[in-house]
């Protein structure tokens, strides 16, 4: 290996591109693209962000502005969530215009998420959104697809690789010289771009620039890095099996529609045809016949409630429910919000679980697909995954709970078992109960999440490495 | 003429000689078929559920009643959901469209519906991101790569290996072969279609109708779009690199930019506020009556229904009557919010086809989804039958809520039932028109640039 000769031959790549017209005209659109999709994403995520807070505060105003109610009235009453995108969606909206807006939480049900942006969509949405993401994903490998496809074929079309490999030169340092050069000129072209474009996106929609924040864009620059260190790679590995130039060119357009569109569409249907999902009326079925086993609160006979019942005069030294000091009412419908919500929270977590069996195919073809493996580790970092949107589920239906066992504790305490429904506490005591807040997923968790593909892309390094030092080796693709 | 059969046949031979097109052609084949597996997957799964439905509802309501006994209808009410679905259309299956996305059940009780209607179904999200590989994605993306494919290089394959000027100079007619070799591969094209189609016709077991036939027309009429998309770039006599670019280019534009900047301009020119809003208006309109006296609530009721004017509702206490005009007045107050959303949904639907007149693959998308019942508008529909049912429930509630009727001497089964949106035979001619615009430009564009880059050039040695 000469490192000399590997700067000489990456340097000359990098002079080439700038030498040319059609490769900087490329480069033109695709930085317009760039600053266009990160221009909208900003604008719409602020806009957006800007609707769901003010969403929030009239629920807000709403909920403090109560007069005095019956504390189960307030249970009814609910109270609504608005899910605000993350601070570097507007880099990458990953799923957030397929997963519902806004979410009713109230006593008894765990309601779904809703309004999603998909659902009043018809059908444009589903050729694919373009974020800024989607162009350092999918656009930027098709121009270094177009940079690099005849940097080896085109060297043996002309007969200039024999004269290299005459002179010092082996074929392993002309391979790691291109894909050297090509790297860093991708690198160039547009590492600083995106770096910029997420550190100006997030200054200026939020006060200041956290830790995690910083983090998390420093790990994406990083991961679109390894990215396009891979896909030089295959290019120049493709380049360097092909007889000529316009071979190469057919051969890597094949794999860029195969990496792009057939791979994920098939992994994605794949996962869903072997992990089957139930349906809504399945899932709700499934919960309604497990309450039904552990207890039913409208039923008087009931064994479970009835044992409750004896338990709590037990505890009290009463003999009747009117005589406690505790209002019993209050009391069952606390003990079915329990059941309840332990049932929901057991299948939800089973949905959950489908679910990911589902995108594990994805995850686990990363090792076949290097688009598979940015794809979810930009969404992890970006704050647009799977387990962001789980997570919201997951702390809205935690904050519904303690919400609706607040009211009933107040209801347990302050109303009188008699004349129940006529009564009324006061307004106060409702009202300082904690508002809403979204606990992002922490960087941790996301890389934790993201594992699978940091290491696909590792692998991918790794496999392109020796890819190219196996063809080096093999005599019939110098000629 | 004898010579031009010869030029024909041997055309055919080097034609369907090159491994490319053959590979390419099972290719396609295979992911339509996968395509049909999984359209008719998805659908069937979706109507096994709701043919399950009418047993749900069964067993929900007798339970509901026999908890009910000796409760009246009042108190009962509250509490039975009644089922609603969404039946897919036999076209369904061949494009799923925003089946996936939008609920196809949906189950409401008497209380105020619009908090109720826009219940999400549940789903993997990345799986509505990836979307489906159904036979309308072969046919909208993968046909247009087949043809590409067959293509990109049928001149200045010839041009570059030499065959081209051998060509030129041994035949007076060059005219004629640049016809045959065209001909062939449209031909080609046209049997592949055609193939595909009468496949996903006898696996989807799609009845011969006029839908049918629209779809067929729809596709034929958008394969023809891409034929003579890549016959223009070939006539401009460029070489193979620069064709397979052009052409791979002009369909990531086409399939993926455009839809991604159409899908912005429509959302930031017809943005829905209105969606949040009408939850919480309707849950105001709702709640504040609580706390409001009853006589005004009553007289918004009385409105819409004077008939329970002489039903007493007492002031002091709780009543079942007072309690469904409340709901009924969430509604009414969050109706104008309502129907401003509907309206949008149904501008934005409009704003994207007229869009989409720019765009042939959007056109088509749009169409076959149009065919297949799988479009926003079909949703729109299914909500408001919904909303229609809805009504019935309440007013076949209401003379038993008033009334005072036990729970267990109302008929609980005869309540009206749900009638299902009934497929809706679109007109199309507007999108096929514009489509095959589109074609009569690009034929016209590549005979001009035929004549003037292989068919006009005075000297044959160098062309």
């Amino acid at each position: 290996m000469n490192t000399r000769l590997i700067k000489i031959i990456a340097r000359q790549e990098w002079a080439a591109f700038f030498r040319a017209r059609l490769p900087l005209g490329l480069y033109a659109v695709l930085l317009s693209m760039s600053i266009l999709a990160i221009y909208i994403g900003w604008q719409y995520v602020n806009n957006f962000n800007e609707h769901q807070t003010e969403a929030k505060e009239e629920v807000h105003d709403h909920w403090m502005k109560q007069p005095d109610r019956h504390p189960h009235r307030v249970a009814h009453y609910g109270y609504l969530v608005f899910r605000e995108k993350s601070p570097l969606s507007f880099f990458d909206f990953g799923l957030d215009s397929y997963v519902g807006n806004s979410v009713f939480l109230e006593a008894h049900r765990q309601n779904t998420i809703n309004m999603s942006e998909a659902g009043f969509s018809n059908g444009m949405l589903r050729f694919g959104e373009l974020s800024m993401a989607v162009v350092f994903q999918l656009l930027v490998p098709l121009f270094i697809i177009f940079i690099g496809f005849h940097t080896i074929a085109g060297l043996k079309e002309n007969g200039l690789l024999k004269i290299l490999l005459c002179q010092k030169a082996t074929f392993r340092d002309v391979l790691l010289g291109k894909a050297a050069g090509i790297t860093l000129l991708t690198w160039f072209l547009f590492l600083p771009l995106l770096f910029l474009g997420l550190l100006i996106g997030t200054v200026s929609h939020s006060a200041g620039l956290s830790t995690d924040e910083l983090i998390r864009m420093g790990l994406i620059v990083l991961s679109y890095g390894i990215y396009f260190l891979i896909i030089s790679m295959i290019v120049v590995a493709v380049s360097a099996i092909s007889t000529n130039a316009r071979n190469a060119l057919m051969a890597l357009v094949l794999i860029w529609i195969l990496f792009y569109v057939m791979v994920p569409k098939s992994a994605q249907n794949l996962g869903n045809t072997i992990f089957v999902a139930p349906d809504k009326i399945t899932f709700e079925q499934g919960i309604e016949s497990d309450i039904a086993k552990v207890g039913d609160s409208h039923n008087p006979n009931d064994p479970h409630f009835s044992e409750l019942k004896e338990s709590t005069l037990k505890r009290y030294g009463v003999d009747s429910i009117q005589a406690l000091p505790i209002n019993y009412g209050a009391l069952v419908m606390q003990e079915g919000e329990n059941i309840s919500s332990g049932i929901f929270d057991k299948h939800y977590n089973q949905l959950i679980q489908i679910y990911k069996s589902q995108n594990s195919i994805a995850s686990f073809l990363s090792f076949i697909d290097p688009f598979l493996a940015i794809r979810n580790i930009s969404m992890n970092l970006s704050g647009t995954d799977f387990e962001s949107f789980t997570e919201f589920q997951k702390q809205t239906e935690r904050y519904r709970f303690e919400k609706t066992q607040a009211l009933n504790k107040i209801h347990l305490n302050q109303i009188k078992f008699k004349d129940d429904s006529k009564q009324r506490v006061n307004a106060q005591s409702f009202q300082q109960q904690p508002e809403f807040k979204f606990q992002p997923v922490p960087i941790k968790m996301s890389l934790r999440h993201g594992a699978m593909g940091i290491s696909a892309l590792f692998f991918w390094v790794l496999a392109s490495f020796t890819l190219l030092s196996f063809i080096s080796k093999k005599r019939q693709f110098q000629l | 003429m004898k010579s031009r059969q010869k030029i024909l046949f041997l055309e055919c031979k080097n034609f369907l000689i090159g491994k490319a097109v053959i590979f390419s052609a099972i290719c396609l084949l295979c992911f339509g078929v996968y395509g049909f597996y999984h359209g008719k997957t998805i659908i069937d799964r979706q109507q096994k559920t709701i043919l399950s439905i009418s047993d749900i509802q069964k067993k929900h309501l007798d339970q509901i009643a026999s908890h009910g006994r000796g409760k009246p209808v009042g108190t009962t009410a509250y509490y039975p959901f009644f089922y609603t679905f969404n039946p897919a259309s036999p076209w369904a299956k061949f494009s799923i469209g925003q089946r996936d996305i939008n609920p196809f059940t949906l189950k409401v009780k008497m209380l105020a519906i619009e908090g109720q209607l826009y219940d999400a179904e549940l789903t993997n999200p990345l799986t509505l991101l990836v979307g489906n590989l159904d036979a309308s994605f072969v046919f909208i993306f993968l046909f247009p790569l087949l043809i590409i494919a067959l293509t990109y290089n049928m001149i200045s394959g010839e041009q570059e290996n030499g065959v081209w000027k051998i060509l030129r100079t041994s035949t007076t007619n060059i005219k004629a072969a640049i016809f045959y070799k065209l001909l062939v591969r449209f031909a080609f094209v046209l049997t592949m279609t055609l193939l595909l189609f009468f496949s996903g016709i006898l696996i989807l077991d799609l009845p011969l109708t006029q839908p049918t036939f629209q779809l067929g027309l729809v596709l034929m009429v958008y394969v023809i779009f891409w034929f003579s998309l890549s016959i223009v770039i070939v006539s401009l006599g460029k070489s193979t690199s620069f064709n397979a670019t052009t052409m791979v280019s002009i369909w990531i534009f086409l399939c993926i930019l455009f839809p991604g900047v159409a899908n912005i301009i429509v959302n930031r020119n017809i943005p829905i506020p209105e969606a949040a809003e009408t939850t919480i208006k309707q849950r105001e309109g709702y709640h504040e009556k609580w706390d409001l006296p009853k006589k005004p609530t009553m007289e918004k009721f009385y409105a819409v229904y004077p008939q329970y004017r002489k039903y007493p509702i007492p002031e002091d206490q709780f009543s079942p009557g007072w309690y469904y005009a409340m709901q009924l007045a969430g509604d009414l107050e969050s109706a104008n919010s309502s129907e401003v959303l509907f309206s949008k949904l149904n501008q934005r639907q409009e704003f994207s086809e007229r869009l989409a007149y720019f765009n042939p693959i959007l056109t088509a998308q749009q169409l076959v989804n149009k065919v297949a019942n799988t479009d926003l508008s079909n949703h729109i529909r299914y909500l408001e039958s919904v909303k229609w049912h809805h009504k019935q429930i309440r007013e076949y509630f209401y003379p038993f809520i008033f009334e005072v009727t036990p729970t267990e001497a109302m008929d609980w089964s005869g309540y009206p039932k749900y009638r299902p949106v009934t497929y809706s035979q679109e007109v199309l001619s507007s999108g096929i028109l514009v489509i095959i615009i589109w074609i009569a430009l690009g034929m016209a564009l590549s005979i001009i640039l035929f004549y003037k880059n292989f068919i006009q050039i005075k000297d044959p040695q160098n062309a």
